[in-house]
């Protein structure tokens, strides 16, 4: 026979075409779905006894990933409820394509009603879950929220800033939608809706701009060159109607802003809020973790020079000591302790000929003259290495693993220091 | 073959009765029954089916007769499977008296189980009554646990 009646198998939905059947102890399903891939299943709606049958065809089993470990463990806690733990072990999930759904006739039908779905929601949950997989970094919680804030929020435009609570600075970590990215650029706490947003604390919800000014101080200043006034543009909108600022705070303390802007009026609901706040409070967590855990990295990799390449173009980078500015091939690159850490690393390098460094060594450094409380420097780096990535600069940080990076060339790089503005 | 008095005796009472059957062009349906009785000497079985819920089910037992009924205790997984070549009989009022008397017991074994009657109602349905009568092939074990799947004896 080409078929089997199992009372006691769970089915999920895998997606709008796919449900998963728990394959727990049946070895002949096998060997039955082998001769002939069809199956009828019939289900049960537990809230009104409405039954429909699914006519499906086997596509294959699967027997690990995030769908078998959360079906297996699922089964595990009903098995343990009917008293059969152990007896009910997950083996596979055999996925299935529904071809068709057919409601059996019942006696007083009842309304099918489709089930409350929440996309946001679940989204979101995927989303949090990807923020803090194994493996993953800050730097990739970063891309993995500004993602969702555009498949799932319906984002054009968003930002993530980082605070600084030393200067009382946001700085542009990353951004979407923008003609230039903005990284890298500042926003004083209390400027603007983002400022407004680190400096109280509290969410900013702006939803028809067209009565109020458009757009703060530091934007109109941040449009010149930014290798002249060495200000990075802020990513903002002019023609945003709609904008939200959602602070990043854990235990009281202000790890950034998220933003988000909008050309349309009332474009962020009270739904986009609370989702926005599900996904700062995440980011704030991971950023303070990663602050928090940047500490003893596992060896102390020495990461050589290859032999000499003198063939190699020379990369000619400017350090300015009155405010560490640095210039990379005549272009802005960033100022203040950012620009003092890459002078630093770039001296070591041309120094040892070192190209692997750890944070460690970096929070060791005297000359960097880093905060003694709270130095950031997890945040720091992170962002000097998007900024560096956003400019494809010839000079590349790459990170090896917690508090490890790779200095990355493209070329020899000739440091030149000079004192004043104009040297 | 020939059932031993104690799965007889399980397979008529407060157990849940799953219909496997399937086409001429092999594709399988699922139904319930409604009913199951064991007829001397204990090698054929009927089982009752609403050809009103479950017109394929019933299409399909007249069409290739191939069945697999599965009897699930609620209470404990308990459970058999039967399979065997079905012929249609018609409905006698001792069949829809059975019917009558399984509807009463399961019911009551699934209030049991804290099922309301509104969902048993949706389930059970003695409507347009027909009698699937078939000889048993095969007897198998379907309890969850490490005897699943093992098969009690077949017909040579």
């Amino acid at each position: 026979m080409a078929f089997q009646t199992s009372p006691i198998s769970h089915v999920v939905l895998v997606d709008e075409e796919h449900v998963g059947l728990s394959n727990q102890f049946f070895a002949t399903t096998a060997a039955n779905l082998a001769e002939n891939p069809h199956a009828a299943i019939l289900l049960v709606d537990g809230t009104n006894g409405n039954q429909c049958r699914l006519r499906a065809v086997f596509v294959r089993t699967i027997f690990e990933g995030p769908l078998f470990s959360r079906m297996s463990s699922q089964l595990g806690a009903s098995s343990s409820q009917v008293g059969m733990t152990g007896i009910m072990r997950l083996r596979g999930v055999d996925i299935f394509r529904v071809e068709s759904v057919t409601l059996t006739p019942a006696p007083s039908p009842t309304p099918v009603t489709p089930p409350q779905r929440e996309p946001l929601l679940t989204a979101t949950a995927e989303m949090t879950r990807r923020l803090i997989a194994p493996g993953s970094s800050l730097d990739h919680a970063i891309d993995e929220l500004l993602a969702w804030m555009r498949t799932s929020l319906g984002c054009d435009r968003a930002v993530v800033f980082m605070a600084d609570h030393e200067s009382r600075i946001l700085t542009t970590a990353a951004s979407l939608g923008y003609e230039r990215s903005g990284v890298g650029s500042e926003i004083a706490f209390g400027s603007g809706i983002f400022g407004g947003a680190a400096a109280t604390g509290e969410t900013v919800k702006i939803s028809d701009l067209s009565r109020t000014r458009r757009y703060g101080e530091a934007v109109r200043k941040s449009t010149r060159d930014e290798n002249l006034t060495r200000t990075i543009a802020v990513p903002m909108d002019p023609d945003s109607l709609s904008q939200i600022a959602v602070p990043m705070i854990v235990h009281g303390e202000l790890q950034g802003v998220l933003g988000a802007e909008s050309r349309q009026r009332l474009a962020f609901t009270n739904v986009h809020e609370s989702a926005l706040i599900i996904a700062a409070q995440h980011l704030a967590a991971l950023v303070a973790l990663s602050e928090a855990q940047a500490e003893a990295p596992k060896t102390d990799r020495q990461f050589e020079r290859p032999a000499a390449e003198p063939a190699l173009p020379v990369i000619e980078v400017r350090h300015f000591q009155f405010d560490d500015s640095i210039f990379i091939a005549g272009d802005y690159i960033i100022k203040g302790i950012a620009g003092r850490l890459l002078n630093h690393i770039l001296r070591v390098h041309l120094e040892t000929g070192r190209l692997g460094f750890t944070n460690r060594e970096l929070r060791l450094e005297a000359s960097l003259r880093l905060p003694e409380f709270k130095d950031n420097l997890e945040t720091r780096l992170l962002l000097l290495r998007r900024r560096l990535a956003d400019k494809a600069s010839p000079i590349q940080l790459v990170p090896v693993g917690r508090g490890e990076f790779l200095l990355q060339l493209k070329g020899r790089p000739v440091v030149v220091s000079a004192e004043g503005p104009r040297s | 073959m020939h059932l031993d008095p104690d799965i007889a005796d399980f397979i008529q009472g407060e157990v849940m009765i799953i219909l496997g059957t399937c086409s001429r062009g092999k594709l399988p349906d699922i139904g319930r029954g409604v009913g199951c009785r064991v007829l001397a000497p204990g090698n054929t079985v009927e089982v009752l089916v609403s050809a009103w819920q479950w017109p394929e089910t019933v299409a399909n037992l007249r069409d290739t007769g191939e069945v697999a009924v599965t009897f699930v205790r609620v209470a404990d997984y308990r459970a058999y499977q039967i399979k065997g070549r079905a012929t249609l009989r018609d409905c006698t009022p001792q069949h829809y008296s059975l019917c009558n008397r399984y509807i009463a017991a399961a019911t009551a074994a699934l209030v049991d189980q804290g099922v309301p009657t509104a969902m048993t109602e949706m389930w059970l349905m003695p409507r347009d009554l027909v009698v699937a009568h078939f000889g048993i092939r095969s007897l198998s074990i379907k309890t969850p646990g490490a005897d699943a799947g093992t098969l009690v004896g077949e017909r040579r």
